[in-house]
């Protein structure tokens, strides 16, 4: 029976991040939370091959505490359990560290055939922590998978990479891992059903001392400033006259000729 | 053997990283660069460019990936112990560069923009994009060595200098990888180069329908720039080809003029543009925040708005 591994993170909406024009600050006091774009095509890839070849989906996340909430979201998106790393330490994580937290987890629950992580993730987007895992437990990976076919019968599978320079399709052995891009699918939007459905599935909670280790950062963040422009911010109507000078104020900046 | 050590996809992205290492070399009080390279005849090339060695990896079979040097790569590594690698910030240099740093349980800059080094500590500082875009991290690494992808065509390629001298070594046959390659689809290379362009026109979702690009086409035509679009507008309505969408994800641009029509301005988006000299946004929604990141904004329907402007700019500019 196939048995998948979808990753996921919970992340802060970048849209509700407001910056503070002075002192280049982060302002996050109203800011959302959200499954992290990719792994949404992460989970929803999982369910669906699930779906055409039966075996188990279970979903996957390390978080600090406050990232419970995550779980009845990600289950309500199709996969039947869940597995809970979680920290108060987990709460800024680096891409080494979760890669780091996420081996030693799986490796404590034993088998699994395919592992399946979004491309990045929309907080940090390092795009690290799919191929870091694949390494740190031995398995093949294939990053940037648009497409993806499984044969369980021969445990393999063959993937469309989507490169800069074309299309690579690979063919790989299960065990493995995958990374998906965003138009390998269209995430479903969950039911009112199976959204109640989700709170009734079961979550496994594993701890940082289920996982003897401390995990240190190797890369440490010095400063986050927002990202500002120095722009006029100048409005206009779609009146003629207002035409008039938008193209006027072009043509003295000289940007047009 | 220390140093700087150098690993990218291509020729162009080699010299490019062997710029950026060999002026940090410099104030390193003349540390090696160390360059990875696929063939002999780019190992020269590579040494007259600045490296002092090179290291050369052994053609990979048929069938098989890039990233099938990744085992041979961490060997090197181990052995050479280098202060610092730089990784090209390619979509196969990325999971080269992660794979590499989880085997050596170090720390990775992934697409880092800007780096300086702490002399005094030998350390990078270096400048990644967080949130979408919105803001800026600064990071160091604590393990060794510190590891940072880096974009291409972040730095200047390196030129050649008359008569240097450097060190060619061949390494060991590479293993199989289990990655099989089944089979390749080269793209076809796009016409259009919009990171060239002096202006660029951006198309957003705000247009109804294919078709209707004409009017994009023809308010680049009369500006003397090139049609671009943010991700949607290539990747989910595939009006577009991909190599045309801007943004984080996308391509960089940064024009005199960058016209945004019908584009709503979320970060990702605005990331891709930010550098542009003159921002112009066409949007009917006046809360919309492409407004926030530009210097005109004419709040109105873009089929109202564009024929105006190109009426405008005709007889403005006389075409
Ligand atoms: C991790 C991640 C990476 C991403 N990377 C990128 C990237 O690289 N590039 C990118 O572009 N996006 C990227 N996105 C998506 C990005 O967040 C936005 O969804 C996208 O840029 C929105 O495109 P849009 O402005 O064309 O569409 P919409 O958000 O749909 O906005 C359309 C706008 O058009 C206006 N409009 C509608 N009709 C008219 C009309 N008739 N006249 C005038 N105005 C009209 C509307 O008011 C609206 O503001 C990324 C997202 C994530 C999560």
């Amino acid at each position: 029976m196939l048995k998948i591994i979808a990753c996921f993170k919970w992340v802060i909406d970048e849209q509700d991040i407001r910056v503070d024009q002075k002192s280049r600050e982060l302002i996050m006091e109203r800011v959302g939370y959200k499954i992290s774009d990719y792994d949404r095509n992460a989970i929803e890839e999982a369910v669906r091959q699930q779906e055409a070849h039966g075996g188990s989906v279970v979903a996957v996340t390390v978080g600090p505490p406050g990232a419970r909430q995550s779980l009845k979201d990600a289950l309500s998106r199709g996969p039947e359990r869940a597995w809970f790393i979680s920290d108060p330490s987990f709460a800024a994580l680096e891409p080494s560290q979760t890669a780091a937290i996420l081996a030693e987890a799986i490796k404590t629950k034993g088998e699994f055939d395919l592992i399946i992580c979004g491309e990045g993730s929309s907080d940090l987007y390092a795009q690290q922590v799919g191929p870091a895992l694949a390494q740190r437990l031995g398995i093949p990976c294939a990053t940037y998978v648009n497409k993806v076919t499984l044969e369980p019968g021969e445990k393999k599978l063959t993937a469309e990479r989507k490169l800069d320079d074309g299309i690579e399709t690979v063919s790989i052995q299960l065990p493995a891992l995958i990374t998906v891009l965003p138009d390998i699918n269209t995430p479903r939007i969950p039911s009112l059903k199976q959204v109640l459905g989700a709170a009734k599935k079961p979550v496994e909670e594993i701890k940082k001392s289920d996982l003897g280790q401390d995990f240190q950062p190797r890369l440490e963040t010095i400063s986050i400033l927002g990202a500002t422009m120095e722009r006029r911010r100048l409005k206009y109507s779609a009146e003629a006259a207002d035409i008039k000078a938008v193209v006027d104020a072009l043509l003295k900046e000289g940007v047009i000729a | 053997m220390a140093g700087i050590w150098i690993f990218a996809e291509s020729r162009e992205q080699t010299l490019e990283l062997i710029s950026a290492g060999t002026s940090l070399a410099r104030q390193l009080d003349g540390a090696a660069v160390v360059t990875f390279a696929t063939s002999r005849q780019l190992a020269e090339e590579y040494i007259s460019c600045g490296a002092g060695e090179v290291l050369v990896l052994p053609p990979l079979a048929g069938g098989q990936p890039l990233e099938a040097y990744v085992p041979a790569i961490i060997e090197a590594v181990r052995g050479g112990d280098p202060d610092i690698f730089l990784i090209s910030a390619t979509q196969r240099g990325r999971e080269i560069a992660a794979r590499v740093a989880a085997a050596l349980d170090t720390g990775l800059c992934s697409g880092c923009t800007a780096l300086k080094l702490d002399k005094e500590k030998k350390q990078l500082i270096m400048e990644r994009m967080l949130y979408g875009g919105a803001a800026v991290q600064t990071v160091v690494c604590s393990g060794r060595p510190q590891m940072a992808t880096i974009p291409p065509r972040t730095f200047e390629p390196a030129a050649p200098q008359e008569g240097r001298q450097g060190k060619v070594t061949e390494l060991a046959g590479v293993q199989p990888s289990p990655v099989k390659v089944v089979g390749r689809a080269p793209k076809a290379a796009e016409a259009v180069d919009i990171t060239e362009a002096k202006v660029v026109v951006c198309a957003g979702r705000g247009f109804e329908k294919k078709e209707d690009l004409n009017l994009a086409q023809e308010l680049a035509q009369v500006t003397g720039g090139a049609v671009g679009c943010t991700r949607p507008v290539a990747e989910e309505l595939r009006w577009l080809p991909e190599d045309l969408y801007i943004g984080i994800s996308g391509k960089k641009v940064k024009p005199g003029l960058y016209i945004g029509l019908g584009v709503a301005g979320q970060i990702q988006h605005v990331t891709g543009m930010r550098d542009s000299k003159v921002v112009l946004a066409v949007n009917r929604d006046e809360n919309a925040p492409i407004f926030d990141a530009a210097d005109y904004g004419i709040v109105g329907d873009l089929y109202d708005v564009v024929p105006k402007l190109i009426k405008e700019l005709r007889i403005a500019l006389n075409k």
